[in-house]
């Protein structure tokens, strides 16, 4: 039923008839209630039938049938200019006398209104009579003050009129509900047409995060107790199967580029990061560059698709095959080159990982991969990261490798950490410092560092027999700590880099290992924050007295 | 959001008075009857206000179809608050009278100031190219 919103307008119009004339005197006079005064005197129901009728007349006549591209009924408009030009109300007086003639009206082409139209309820609309359908979006406050005006307003008044355009406390507009509900629904539809995807997840990502975040925060209210939970709604889209495959990149032979089609899903299509351009082994710098954020581009397609896939299925077998393939697909793409330790590596991992981008792709890369590829590439960064701490001095973009890193960290074995320390240690050929020095000096690397000591002292301390690691594991890992202890407590504390997260298990770490000058040192130096949550707290040793006797404790098998 | 929740739409716009902000740079005012998917606008009543300064003017206009494309911004006028404001409504003529000024006082600025870029050799962004409000 083509209906003004919330109410049935058919009602209103023989008493609006009989309010106007009542209100014509009792008008204030404005601007606007002037030009309303005129249109009201002429405005008689014979008019204003007319208005409402020829809406009615696209269900009517088989030419309007069908809305025409501006979704309003051409007769209506037309109509409406109409009268706006017989606005003269001398003139008009005169003809039309009468106000109690709803049946009569003027203008070309306008079929007789059915009068069950007018009086039938909508049978689509579903009755709001708390508030009109316009006022339920105004501010609570807001809508607090209209409805306590609408109140006072209803005891005063023995019948309330249908407000449809103006506030509850101003006269009722007669031009309202013009479009009437047939046609806002066709607006709508088509609207919501260009909203249908085959992918919301990822055609309209941010809507649905917003509301699965709002989802959840319902939750929890209603979790703790807060009853009444208020459903919000959702706006649905209809699910279609396939779109309409069109090629979004054209190649024109010979052109430059890639030229945009402009299409009705994408008006203004964007041209994707890709080089489609000859593979010249240009060795210019400029090219190289190209290539590895050519690279960066590919491989993170991949990643996202893939994590698409794992957040679409969670539990189905067959595509876990898929999956594994594309990672390691991903993998080789990535693979780290020969283990070449100069400090220039031209690798094509430490290239990537020069990139912020790639920075990013390799953490979110890292929290998919199998243990062993991880564990792989962590090394890989921990025997690197001065060289990578160089050229992260523009993004400063290294933290963000640190929580997937800590997590691989937790997985690694204990000699495999012992390789990735041991790293840290070897002097390069061509510089004077150790890479311990660069590496205590970038936050990202000192935090590196003292989560792999802390890994490795939860590794050493939870096996209760020394069997499990080699003496000269052992041996190694000790002068590792002292080592590193020693480089912790002669670098100066204004050089030394402000941890992301200091573990609580150092102290006791250092304590056992290092004799009581450098410790106090390095209390200095290591303020000892609150604790990770991902690394397990160990109970903290008592401090044997000299290093001297812990080693040789060590190296008889008795310690522990 | 009624009809559709996460969206913006004008359906709930309908019937109610607007100020409508054209690309072409007039401020209309006028109740906003019917849209389309394209938001183009059919606005009844509707009035013309042009501002100077502190002063308005208002020029009666009928009904507007707007094409959507040409619509930089509308919004819905609170009745309520409408008369509220510390400008002051003067007549039409006075109005134009004063717009025109203005428009003399800035076309004089102008030549001013690309007399000055002239004699320092630089010159001033086609009028065309720019989008003007």
């Amino acid at each position: 039923m083509e209906q003004g919103p919330g109410e049935p307008c058919g009602h209103q119009i023989p008493e609006k008839a009989s309010r106007i004339h009542e209100e014509e005197d009792a008008k204030e006079e404005g601007e606007e209630e002037e030009e309303e005064k005129e249109e009201n005197e002429l405005g008689d129901p014979a008019v204003l039938s007319a208005i409402h009728g020829a809406q009615r007349g696209d269900k009517g006549s088989p030419r309007l049938k069908a809305p025409s591209g501006l979704g309003m009924s051409p007769v209506s408009l037309h109509f409406l200019c109409q009268t706006m030009d017989y606005l003269s109300p001398i003139s008009f007086r005169s003809t039309y006398p009468s106000a109690s003639s709803p049946a009569r009206h003027f203008g070309p082409q306008l079929p007789s209104p059915d009068p069950s139209l007018f009086y039938s309820p909508p049978a689509s609309w579903p009755p709001r009579f708390s508030l009109p359908s316009h006022q339920t979006q105004l501010h609570p406050q807001h809508q607090r003050i209209l409805q306590k005006q609408r109140q006072e307003q209803q005891s005063s008044h023995k019948h309330q009129s249908p407000r449809v355009g103006k506030l509850w406390s101003q006269k009722p507009d007669p031009y309202a509900g013009l479009m009437n509900q047939r046609e806002k629904d066709w607006v709508i539809k088509v609207q919501m047409v260009q909203l249908q995807s085959e992918n919301p997840e990822l055609d309209d990502y941010y809507y649905q995060e917003y509301y699965q975040k709002l989802e959840r925060k319902q939750a929890d209210e209603e979790l703790f107790g807060r009853r009444g939970r208020l459903e919000s709604p959702k706006l649905v889209t209809p699910y279609i199967q396939k779109t309409e495959d069109y090629e979004s990149v054209v190649r024109i032979e010979g052109s430059l580029g890639q030229v945009a089609v402009s299409t009705c899903f994408g008006p203004r299509r964007a041209i994707d990061a890709v080089s489609h351009g000859s593979q010249e082994q240009d060795s210019a710098i400029y090219n190289q560059k190209l290539q590895v954020l050519y690279r960066i581009e590919k491989m993170f397609l991949q990643l996202l698709k893939l994590e698409e896939n794992q957040k679409g299925m969670l539990a189905k077998s067959y595509f876990y095959e898929l999956q594994r393939k594309q990672l390691e697909k991903i993998y080789q793409e990535l693979r780290t080159g020969d283990q070449d330790n100069s400090e220039e590596a031209a690798n094509g991992f430490l290239q990537v990982l020069s990139v912020r981008k790639g920075k990013v792709l390799v953490a979110r890369l890292l929290l998919l991969l199998p243990r062993d590829q991880a564990v792989h590439l962590v090394l890989s960064i921990t025997s690197h990261l001065p060289f990578l701490i160089r050229r992260d001095t523009a993004d400063q973009a290294l933290h963000m490798l640190f929580k997937p890193m800590g997590k691989c960290i937790n997985l690694l074995a204990f000699s495999e950490l012992l390789q990735g320390l041991q790293g840290l240690m070897v002097l390069q050929p061509g510089s004077q410092e150790r890479p311990i020095t660069v590496v205590l000096q970038n936050q990202f690397g000192i935090s590196l560092l003292y989560t792999l000591l802390s890994h490795g002292e939860q590794l050493v301390s939870l096996n209760c027999s020394l069997t499990q690691h080699s003496s000269s594991d052992l041996a190694a890992w000790t002068d590792m700590v002292v080592l590193i202890a020693w480089e912790i407590s002669h670098m100066s504390t204004a050089s030394l880099a402000e941890p992301l997260v200091v573990p609580s298990n150092l102290p006791s770490l250092f304590c056992r290992y290092v004799d009581k000058q450098i410790v106090q040192q390095l209390e200095a130096r290591m303020d000892y924050a609150p604790v990770a949550t991902d690394l397990t707290y160990l109970g903290k040793l008592s401090c044997p007295p000299t290093y001297q006797s812990v080693r040789a404790e060590v190296e008889e098998g008795k310690i522990h | 959001m009624n009809y559709m929740p996460g969206t913006a739409s004008l359906i709930e716009d309908i019937d109610k008075k607007h100020l409508v902000l054209l690309r072409d740079g007039r401020t209309l005012i006028g109740y906003l009857r019917s849209i389309d998917q394209f938001a183009n606008l059919v606005l009844h009543q509707t009035v013309e206000r042009i501002h100077v300064g502190k002063k308005y003017g208002d020029i009666p206009r009928g009904i507007f179809v707007v094409r959507g494309e040409n619509v930089v911004l509308l919004g819905e006028i609170d009745l309520e608050k409408e008369s509220d404001t510390p400008l002051q409504q003067v007549s039409i003529e006075e109005i134009l009278e004063e717009q025109r000024v203005e428009q003399q006082t800035k076309q004089e600025a102008e030549k001013l100031k690309v007399q000055a870029l002239k004699e320092r050799g630089l010159s001033v962004p086609r009028v065309d190219t720019l989008d003007e409000y």
